[in-house]
Order: structure tokens, then C-alpha cells, then sequence
């Protein structure tokens, strides 16, 4: 009898192992789940100032064939301290991260942000033009 | 049959301690008062500031057959400003709500530390409000109270509050400011000046508060006078005014105290000591009612947060503000 619990108790030990080990879905360095999407672009963006409040003066306009966005702010807008906040296509992210405020004063060097497609294959670089009004 | 024994053993204790966990507390009804019994409340809540008051509720009741309130008293650790008094009217809430005084006494005394208050009526209950008003000399250390009450039997009850961290915040509110005249502002006074005020003190002048209609953004602003001319346009300043204030603009940020007592929420200490002023601009223009900034003077002493009372399109507004000492 106890060679029968053995037996039993082994397998479902070994059983308990397997599915442990069993990789659900890829994961990328970032802990995000790397899926079958294509697609790559930035379909919104919004600045926001040090208080959390746009500074946009219009809605930013987004080539996505060129790849940029065109945003015009504020006078006044202190660009040392903003807050970019893009929305992208299912399943993409972006590089660099956006971790907090973010300075955006070098006009003459407009920052770059890439965007990765669900499927980690398709980076695309966007380039954020700002001007003020 | 010894394994079936334990087995037994095992599920009677298990029903017994089901049993007994699921057995109710009977409710026992509270002695009711028979002696001279107090409690106190504290009514105030947000940070402690030096010169506002702290308002307590302070309960004190004896059995009829004991005897009547002969005298309440409060004593504080550090003596309470000007303005510090122990209610002679006790309070009781109506069905409306709303509290109800009802003369019991004559008005209290303060001396020194020690504020009294004596029954003038025959009663066995009251509740009485005690407002103390922070004095200057409590900033930055801790305040505790000592409540107590004597009744005609000779028997005396007292209560322990506190102790209470006094901020190390000042507070000055309602200031009117005006386009091109009273329009220079010292934190370091907590006050607001005209230009020719402003001249002889031009070192402790830390903003300007200026309107302009257009652009359109521009309105309500509070410029650091180091400030870029752009932010100053046709600001003629006085002699030696120059000073580089750093601004960060806040919304949502109404102040309890600031805002009077609208809305729930308090700046306290740590708010002002922690909040990121590391390459903020030397301006704040588009100020709305109900906004806010934090500002840090050019020398690195003070910290203050101002807050837009109101704002007036002909180019005025009110404004409240708290200041921290670094």
C-alpha cells in the first residue's frame, strides 16, 4: 500500500515540477508580454507642465509616415519641467522610458522617442518638435 | 484501535474549539456614572500653526446625588497667545444639527499657563470648548494640556491631551494685490508692498504680481524680479530689486487654512521642507483662482506656498500664503 502512495505522491511531485517550469508567454527585459503585433505608432500625445495642466496651445499633430510630432505650447511654458505622456498602438512601448519630469528646453535638439511594436521587431523613431506660440 | 482513538480525541477537540470560537459575547451594559467623570476630544485637525487657535471639546459630568460643577480649568505647557479662552457656555446639538450654547458660567481667566472657568449654575454636566491660540514662543516644539474639573464635593478629575507638534510654518492671509501699485512681494515679511515701500527694502523683495490681458496666457503672474524681461514686460522696478525667486506652479492644491476653511485639504511642514524646487523657473504666469505656488527665495531661507484667493480681471487678487523657514 505504502509503495502505491509513493508512486502516486512521485508522479504528482514530477507533474508539479513540469508545469512550474512550463514558459506561459514570452516576456520581454521589461517584465511586458511580447505578442504577435505589427503595429508601430504613436497615436496620441500631451504635455503637461509642472502643475500637471496642459501646455499645449493646440492638439499636437502626429505624422506617422514621417514620424514626428509637432507640438506648439504655451507662452511661458517652462519646458525644463514637463511631463510627456505619448499613447501608443496595442501592446507597444516606448524607449526612452518616461519615468517622471522631463527636460525639453533644448529646442534646437529635438529629443527622439522610439516606439517598439508588440512584437519587439519594428522600432520606430519619432522625433518631438516643440515651438512656442 | 489505539489510531482510531486519537482520531476520536482530535475531532472533539476540533468541535469544542468551533464551539467555543463561535460563542457570542454577551453585550454587558456600561456602570453608569457615579462618580465626577471627564473626556476631552481635540476638534482641530490639520497642522498646528503659531497664531491660529486649537479647539478642544472638553466633557465633564457628576451624579446628581454627588454634588453640582464647581469650576473647569485648562492648563497648557507653554502659556496660549492672546486670544485663548475656555468656553462659559456649554454646547449641546439640536436636531438640525447645529450647535446650541447655554450660559453656565462667568468667562474664564487666563493666567499665565492656567485658563479657568466658574459655574454660575447649578449643573452635574457640561461640555465646554477651549481655544488655545499658539503663541510664538511654541513653534517648532510640542504643547500638551492638562484639562481638569472640581465639583462641590471637593472632588477633582483631569484629563491628559497632547503632546502636539507645533509647525515651524507662519501664516498671513488675504492679501490684496494690485497691477503696478501694491504689487511687490516679500516673503520674508509675509507682506506686500508699493514701489516706494519696496525701495528701501529692495533686498527682501522676492515677486512682483503683475496682469497682462495678452497674451492671453499671461493674465495672473507672479514673476521673480531676476526674472527674464519677457515675464516683466513695462514692470519698472525699484532700485536694487533683482532677486532670482524660484516658482513652481500647483493646481488642486486648495490649503484648508489658506483657502478659509474651504475645502479639506492641509500644506504641512514636510510638504514644504520636501518638495522638488531643483531647476524650477524663476516665474509663474496664467495663474487661476484656487491655484498655487511653492516658492524658495533666492537665498535658500524661506519656502512658502501661495495660494490665489481670488483673481479680479481689472488686475487684481488675493492672495494667502504659508512660509517655512529652511
Amino acid at each position: 500500500m505504502a509503495k502505491y502512495y509513493k508512486i502516486a505522491l512521485s508522479i504528482l511531485m514530477i507533474s508539479a515540477i513540469i508545469i512550474s517550469c512550463k514558459k506561459d508567454s514570452p516576456v520581454d527585459e521589461d517584465g511586458l508580454l511580447i505578442t504577435f503585433r505589427q503595429e508601430c505608432f504613436v497615436s496620441n500625445f500631451e504635455l503637461l507642465g509642472a502643475d500637471f495642466v496642459s501646455v499645449r496651445s493646440k492638439t499636437a499633430v502626429i505624422d506617422t509616415v514621417a514620424q514626428t510630432i509637432d507640438v506648439e505650447v504655451l507662452f511661458g511654458t517652462d519646458l525644463k519641467n514637463v511631463y510627456p505622456q505619448f499613447s501608443l498602438a496595442t501592446d507597444c512601448k516606448l524607449d526612452p522610458k518616461i519615468t517622471g519630469k522631463t527636460d525639453l528646453s533644448n529646442l534646437a535638439s529635438p529629443k527622439v522617442y522610439t516606439v517598439v511594436s508588440g512584437n519587439r521587431k519594428i522600432r520606430k523613431a519619432y522625433k518631438l518638435n516643440i515651438k512656442f506660440q | 484501535m489505539r489510531n482510531k482513538n486519537i482520531q476520536f480525541s482530535f475531532l472533539v477537540i476540533m468541535m469544542l474549539a468551533s464551539m467555543v470560537a463561535c460563542k457570542k459575547e454577551e453585550y454587558v451594559i456600561p456602570d453608569p456614572v457615579s462618580q465626577l467623570t471627564n473626556d476631552c476630544i481635540k476638534r482641530t485637525i490639520g497642522p498646528s500653526i503659531v497664531s491660529l487657535p486649537l479647539e478642544f471639546a472638553y466633557a465633564m459630568a457628576i451624579p446628581k446625588s454627588s454634588g453640582k460643577l464647581v469650576s473647569a480649568q485648562v492648563e497648557a505647557s507653554i502659556a496660549g497667545a492672546s486670544g485663548t479662552y475656555l468656553e462659559h457656555r456649554s454646547f449641546f446639538t439640536n436636531a438640525s444639527g447645529v450647535d446650541v450654547p447655554v450660559l453656565v458660567g462667568s468667562p474664564s481667566v487666563t493666567v499665565d499657563k492656567t485658563t479657568k472657568m466658574t459655574y454660575s449654575v447649578d449643573t452635574s454636566a457640561a461640555t465646554l470648548r477651549y481655544y488655545y491660540v499658539i503663541p510664538e514662543e511654541a513653534r517648532g516644539q510640542s504643547v500638551s494640556f492638562t484639562f481638569s474639573v472640581t465639583s462641590s464635593d471637593g472632588k477633582t478629575a483631569s484629563y491628559k491631551m497632547g503632546p502636539y507638534t507645533i509647525s515651524r510654518m507662519s501664516i498671513r492671509r488675504n492679501l490684496a494685490v494690485s497691477n503696478g501699485v501694491n504689487a511687490f512681494i516679500s516673503i520674508e515679511d509675509m507682506a506686500v508692498y508699493n514701489a516706494a515701500a519696496a525701495a528701501p527694502i529692495s533686498g527682501k523683495i522676492d515677486l512682483v504680481y503683475l496682469f497682462r490681458a495678452a497674451p492671453t496666457t499671461f493674465t495672473h503672474a507672479l514673476v521673480s524680479p531676476g526674472a527674464d524681461a519677457a515675464y516683466l514686460p513695462g514692470v519698472v522696478l525699484p532700485s536694487g530689486v533683482n532677486r532670482s525667486t524660484k516658482l513652481r506652479k500647483v493646481f488642486n492644491l486648495q490649503d484648508r487654512n489658506l483657502a478659509n476653511l474651504q475645502f479639506g485639504i492641509y500644506v504641512d511642514d514636510v510638504d514644504l521642507k520636501n518638495v522638488d524646487m531643483v531647476d524650477m523657473p524663476n516665474y509663474a504666469i496664467g495663474l487661476r483662482a484656487e491655484a498655487g505656488v511653492w516658492v524658495e527665495t533666492a537665498d535658500k531661507k524661506y519656502r512658502a506656498y501661495i495660494y490665489i484667493n481670488s483673481i479680479n480681471p481689472a488686475g487684481t487678487a488675493v492672495i494667502s500664503m504659508l512660509r517655512y523657514t529652511l
